[in-house]
């Protein structure tokens, strides 16, 4: 079994599952998941495994770019005014399996990009100098962000729980 | 980072990203030692430590919450067949590109080899005499079958450079400021009225549009070649996507009193070759390629190339070659006076 195959048996769910966070459709997420893997094939990178969540983030970013244009086109279409660009799934397309994943998916999209983007690489399996090396930070910075990221997704959630128990308890 | 010496280090507590970078193993063993020896003597800092550890645990079952639906992974085969396909598809755009450039250098050798070939040419012929210079309109409405249609074939070689080998054999330019190549097509550059089924590879060939002569005249005005006085039989504009503002390649089809059909092209030069190059298949039998000139019509097309600047200029038919050369220079002279 060549190295690529190994990745592959290894990492494939970590990488729908990085591009499932990213793109809110689990066909896609599969679908850009094989791509991914196509193209290492194709490559043959030297360091695989940062490789392919790097391919997957920039096809991520493609896909959300693209859904962002057939959006505004439509919008033009309907002669609404346009909306702000954001990488943020819209409310109505989020999937909501049931309403706790719900308000986690909320949590998130409450983070900075970036925030998000080494949340989500580290939760992928990727090491510090592996996140370091694709989003540009340095080395020493990738704890600060962490901690940062997991603070404010945690702090978003609960704040959701609260607002919507006060919710509960008002209507 | 903690501190060298004991004292300091336990009077500064570990900072919350070094906690988080200890916990997620990001830090070197040395790091790892410091911080350890540290904790075991602080219990302010190991209760961040606990603190952050559950932080951590809460962040990652939060996330494991925004998982899709497993799906089973396709089998890793269908992947590398998936990249093979693509990479042979890269390989032949790469081939095809390199190809073409590989004509286009071929090309412009040939000219070069003509030209030295030219300048030290026996005695000029007397080549415009030619009766087929400008027969009658005889062809009022020519009947479908007679309109040709373009044979093509996927590159194999680059014939050019073959044929200029042979340029010693065929008529020579008399003036030495034209620059001429003669170009002998080979049997299977003929017209035919039968239609090839669409290759595969074609799409080197861009598309063509098919034009009356009004409105080819309207949209290409005096650069549309061809021979004055001959019913025009079809206008090929040829659309290269790439191509855009510039002249296109064009194919007009005209036919002599004899019924012959000959096709005057021209283009820019990479266009053209590539055209002609697409048309010839091969060489199958060298001596019936070999000019004859006392043949009037029949046998195989001929085909008489100049070049115009980066431009091209073609006059392709069953017609002896001295005709043909006839034709293409009046035919440079009146372009070029437009």
């Amino acid at each position: 079994m060549d190295e690529l195959e190994q990745l592959y048996q290894t990492t494939y769910t970590a990488v729908v599952r990085f591009l499932y966070r990213k793109v809110w459709d689990a066909e896609r997420a599969e679908d850009l998941a094989q791509e991914v893997f196509v193209r290492a094939l194709a490559h043959r990178p030297e360091k695989p495994r940062a490789w392919v969540f790097a391919v997957a983030a920039n096809l991520a970013r493609d896909e959300a770019r693209a859904a962002m244009r057939r959006k505004r086109h439509l919008t033009l279409l309907k002669g609404d005014p346009v909306a702000q660009p954001t990488m943020e799934p819209a409310a109505d397309t989020l999937v909501e399996h049931d309403e706790r994943v719900a308000s986690v998916q909320e949590a998130l999209t409450t983070l900075t990009p970036r925030d998000r983007e080494i949340l989500l690489l580290w939760d992928a399996g990727l090491s510090y100098p592996e996140i370091a090396a694709q989003t540009g930070l340095a080395l020493g910075a990738v704890g600060t962000t962490l901690a940062r990221a997991r603070r404010r997704l945690v702090e978003a959630h609960d704040r959701q729980h609260a607002s919507k128990a006060s919710h509960a308890a008002h209507s | 980072m903690t501190g060298s010496t004991h004292p300091k280090r336990a009077m500064r507590h570990i900072p919350e990203e070094e906690l988080h970078a200890y916990l997620d193993q990001g830090l070197s063993r040395s790091q790892c030692v410091e911080i350890e020896s540290h904790l075991a003597a602080c219990p302010s800092c190991q209760a961040a430590r606990d603190a952050i550890a559950a932080l951590r645990d809460r962040t990652t079952a939060l996330l494991a919450k925004l998982a899709p639906p497993r799906g089973f992974p396709p089998a890793f085969e269908s992947l590398r067949r998936r990249a093979a396909v693509q990479a042979t598809a890269r390989r032949r755009r790469i081939q095809i590109a390199a190809w073409a450039a590989s004509v286009v250098v071929a090309v412009g050798l040939g000219w070069m080899a003509n030209h030295l070939l030219t300048t030290q040419a026996s005695p000029p012929r007397d080549l415009a005499g030619r009766t087929v210079a400008r027969p009658p309109i005889t062809a009022q409405a020519i009947p479908a079958a007679v309109v040709p249609s373009i044979k093509s074939s996927p590159p194999k070689s680059s014939p050019v450079v073959r044929r200029v080998s042979r340029g010693h054999a065929t008529p020579t330019a008399s003036d030495s400021d034209v620059k001429l190549t003669p170009v002998v097509a080979p049997p299977s550059l003929q017209l035919s009225s039968s239609v090839d089924a669409p290759h595969p590879e074609m799409e080197l060939n861009g598309m063509w549009r098919t034009m009356s002569w009004d409105g080819a005249q309207a949209e290409a005005g005096d650069k549309l070649p061809h021979i004055d006085g001959l019913p025009v039989v079809r206008v090929q504009l040829q659309l290269l996507p790439t191509d855009q503002g510039k002249q296109p390649l064009m194919v007009v089809a005209q036919q002599l009193s004899s019924g012959e059909v000959i096709r005057t092209i021209e283009g820019p030069t990479n266009d053209v070759s590539h055209l002609l190059a697409q048309r010839t298949v091969s060489d199958q039998d060298p001596t019936s390629t070999r000019i004859d000139s006392n043949r009037v019509t029949g046998g195989p097309d001929r085909t008489m190339a100049m070049q115009r600047g980066d431009r091209m200029l073609v006059i392709t038919g069953a017609l002896p070659s001295d005709s043909l050369l006839a034709m293409i220079r009046r035919l440079n002279a009146e372009m070029r006076s437009k």
